[in-house]
C-alpha cells in the first residue's frame, strides 16, 4: 500500500505517536477513574455538541 | 484557474485520483489504484454515515467514456461546490470547526476500518451550513497498529495556526497563507509563549513532536507501532485540546456597528427599505457578493431570495458571529469570507496556480452590494475611485453601492488624524468613474442623510 503514501508523515512523526500513545494510555487511566467518580454524583452525562 | 486538460492544478499530489472540470461541472476522477479503498468507503457504511451526517460530500458515479476519461476506475460527480474558500480566508471559530470535523470523520473513519490518509484544511469546505470534507479519495484502508500518516500534517494545518492565534490573542490568518502546506512546527513551537508547555496536549503535539521531527530516520520509524485504543486516545486528545481554545479576540470597531447605526433615526429603516425593494426588483440573480458584510443583514436579504450569498469583511468578530449564527441556519445560503478589500488574498502554490486568487474565485458574480464600505476604501485606504470601480465591475453584474460623502459624520471620523488631501472625493467624481464601467440605473438619496444609494448595471 506504499504507493499511496504521497504525503511525507514527517520523520520522527510515527515515533511521537509512540510515545503520546504511551503517555496518553497513562492519562486515560486516572482520567477514567475520574471520570467513574464524577458520574457517581451526576445524574446525566454531558453531551457531545453537534449533531 | 484549469489546466488545458481540465484537471484542476492543486489536484497533483495524490496518485488515487484528481478533480477535473468538464464544461462548468466539476468531477472526480479515481485511479485503478485506488480500487479497493474506494469500495471499502462505498460498501463499509462510512460513505452512507459520513453523507448523512454531512460531513462528506456527496456524490453520484457517473459514465466517465462519454467525458473521455482515461485509465479511471470510477468517475464521480460530486455535489457542486458553489464557491471554494481557502483558511486564510476564515476566522478563529472556522478553522476550529474545520478541525474538530477533520477528527470526527477520522474517528468515524477508524470505526469502519478506514483512516485519513490527509488532513488538510482546504480538504474542508463551508457546504450546507456545515464544515464538511470534500476530498472522497482522503480515505485509505487502516492497518492494524500503523500510525497516522497525517498527523504532522494535522498538527502543523490546524493546530499550530490555532494554538498561536489561542495565545497571542491575535488574528494570524496571514501565517496560514504564508505557509499553505501548515505551520512548520518548529516555527509554532518557537513562537508559542514558555508557558504554552504547561499545557499537557499542547507540550505532546507540538513542543515532544517538533523536537523529534526530523531528526529520527530510517528503520526504526518503519517499525513504529500504535495501537488502535491509543491511536484513538491521540484523536481525542487533539480533539479536547482544540475544543478548547479560543480566539480572544477583543470587540472591534464594528462589532456593534448595526446596534449603533439602527439608532440613528429612520437610516437604517430607509436604507433597509429602499435595498430589499431593489433587490426583489432584480431578475436573473443566483450569485451575490456582500462587500464589507458585517453581520449580513444585507446578505440576509439577499440570501433569502435563494441567491448565493458571499459576506465578506476585513473584521474577525463581524464574520466569527456571522459564521456562529450561520452555523444554527440549515437554509440559508451564505459564504462567511474574511477578507480586506485593500488586499484581497493573492494567487499561491505551485506555478501560483493551486489556489486562485480571491479576485479570480469571485468575479462574474450577478449582484455586488457596497454599502457604507467605499469611504474607509478611499478614505481610509486611499484608494481612487477609478480602482474600485474596475474591481467591482469585474466581480460583478450588477451593483448596489452607497456613496457616503466627506461631511457625513462617519467620513469625519475617519479624517481626525489625518489630513483632508481627498478634493476628488465627491459625489460627482464618483459618478464620474464608475460611469466608465456601469450604467446608472437608479439613484436615492436616504432619509435623514446625504448618503445617496446607487443601481448600476455592468456596461456590456
Amino acid at each position: 500500500m506504499h504507493h499511496l503514501l504521497y504525503i511525507d508523515p514527517g520523520s520522527g512523526s510515527y515515533l511521537v505517536q509512540v510515545l503520546v500513545g504511551a503517555a496518553l494510555g497513562v492519562v486515560m487511566f486516572f482520567k477514567n477513574i475520574k471520570m467513574y467518580i464524577l458520574s457517581l454524583f451526576r445524574r446525566t452525562p454531558k453531551k457531545d455538541d453537534d449533531e | 484557474m484549469m489546466s488545458e486538460t481540465g484537471i484542476h492544478p492543486s489536484s497533483y499530489r495524490d496518485p488515487s485520483g484528481f478533480v477535473f472540470r468538464s464544461g462548468n461541472t466539476m468531477y472526480r476522477q479515481v485511479n485503478p489504484v485506488y480500487r479497493d479503498h474506494y469500495d471499502h468507503l462505498m460498501q463499509s457504511g462510512l460513505y452512507e454515515k459520513l453523507t448523512q451526517k454531512k460531513w462528506l460530500i456527496p456524490h453520484t458515479e457517473t459514465d466517465g467514456q462519454s467525458l473521455g476519461a482515461k485509465d479511471y476506475y470510477k468517475i464521480l460527480l460530486p455535489q457542486q461546490i458553489p464557491f471554494i474558500s481557502f483558511p486564510y480566508e476564515w476566522t478563529f471559530p472556522m478553522l476550529q470547526d474545520a478541525a474538530l470535523r477533520t477528527l470526527k470523520v477520522m474517528r468515524i473513519s477508524l470505526d469502519h476500518d478506514m483512516i485519513l490518509k490527509d488532513a488538510t484544511p482546504y480538504n474542508i469546505q463551508w457546504l450546507d451550513n456545515r464544515m464538511q470534507l470534500i476530498d472522497t479519495l482522503s480515505f485509505e484502508k487502516y492497518e492494524e497498529n500503523k500510525p497516522w500518516i497525517a498527523y504532522r500534517q494535522f498538527c502543523e494545518c490546524f493546530l499550530s495556526p490555532l494554538l498561536l492565534m489561542h495565545y497571542s490573542k491575535q488574528p494570524l490568518q496571514a501565517m496560514m497563507l504564508a505557509y499553505p502546506e501548515g505551520i512548520p512546527l518548529e516555527i509554532a513551537r518557537s513562537m508559542l509563549p514558555w508557558r504554552s508547555r504547561f499545557s499537557l496536549y499542547t507540550w505532546m503535539h507540538i513542543h515532544l513532536h517538533a523536537k523529534y521531527a526530523g531528526k529520527h530516520k530510517g528503520e526504526n520509524e518503519q517499525r513504529a507501532h500504535i495501537s488502535k485504543k491509543k491511536l484513538l486516545a491521540l484523536v481525542d486528545s487533539l480533539q479536547s485540546l482544540i475544543k478548547s481554545l479560543k480566539p480572544g479576540i477583543r470587540q472591534s470597531t464594528w462589532g456593534a456597528y448595526y446596534e449603533e447605526a439602527s439608532t440613528r433615526e429612520g437610516y437604517f429603516a430607509a436604507k433597509n427599505d429602499i435595498i430589499t425593494n431593489w433587490v426583489n426588483k432584480q431578475e436573473g440573480i443566483h450569485t451575490a457578493t456582500d462587500f464589507g458584510a458585517n453581520d449580513g443583514h444585507f446578505s440576509r436579504i439577499v440570501a433569502a431570495k435563494g441567491i448565493h450569498t458571499i459576506a465578506m469583511d476585513a473584521d474577525v468578530l463581524a464574520i466569527s458571529s456571522l459564521y456562529e449564527q450561520l452555523k444554527k441556519e440549515k437554509e440559508v445560503s451564505i459564504q462567511p469570507l474574511l477578507s480586506d478589500l485593500s488586499n484581497p488574498a493573492p494567487a499561491i502554490g505551485v506555478n501560483n496556480q493551486e489556489r486562485d486568487s480571491l479576485i479570480t474565485r469571485i468575479a462574474n458574480r450577478d449582484l455586488g452590494l457596497a454599502l457604507a464600505l467605499i469611504h474607509h476604501l478611499c478614505i481610509g485606504r486611499n484608494i481612487p475611485f477609478t480602482a474600485l470601480a474596475g474591481f467591482f465591475a469585474s466581480s460583478c453584474r450588477k451593483l448596489i453601492i452607497e456613496f457616503v460623502p466627506v461631511n457625513d459624520p462617519k467620513s469625519q471620523q475617519l479624517l481626525l488624524n489625518k489630513k483632508n488631501i481627498y478634493g476628488w472625493y465627491h459625489a460627482e467624481g464618483f459618478e464620474k468613474a464608475f460611469s466608465r464601467y456601469f450604467r446608472i440605473l437608479d439613484k436615492t438619496q436616504v432619509t435623514g442623510t446625504e448618503r445617496v444609494l446607487y443601481l448600476m448595471e455592468r456596461a456590456s
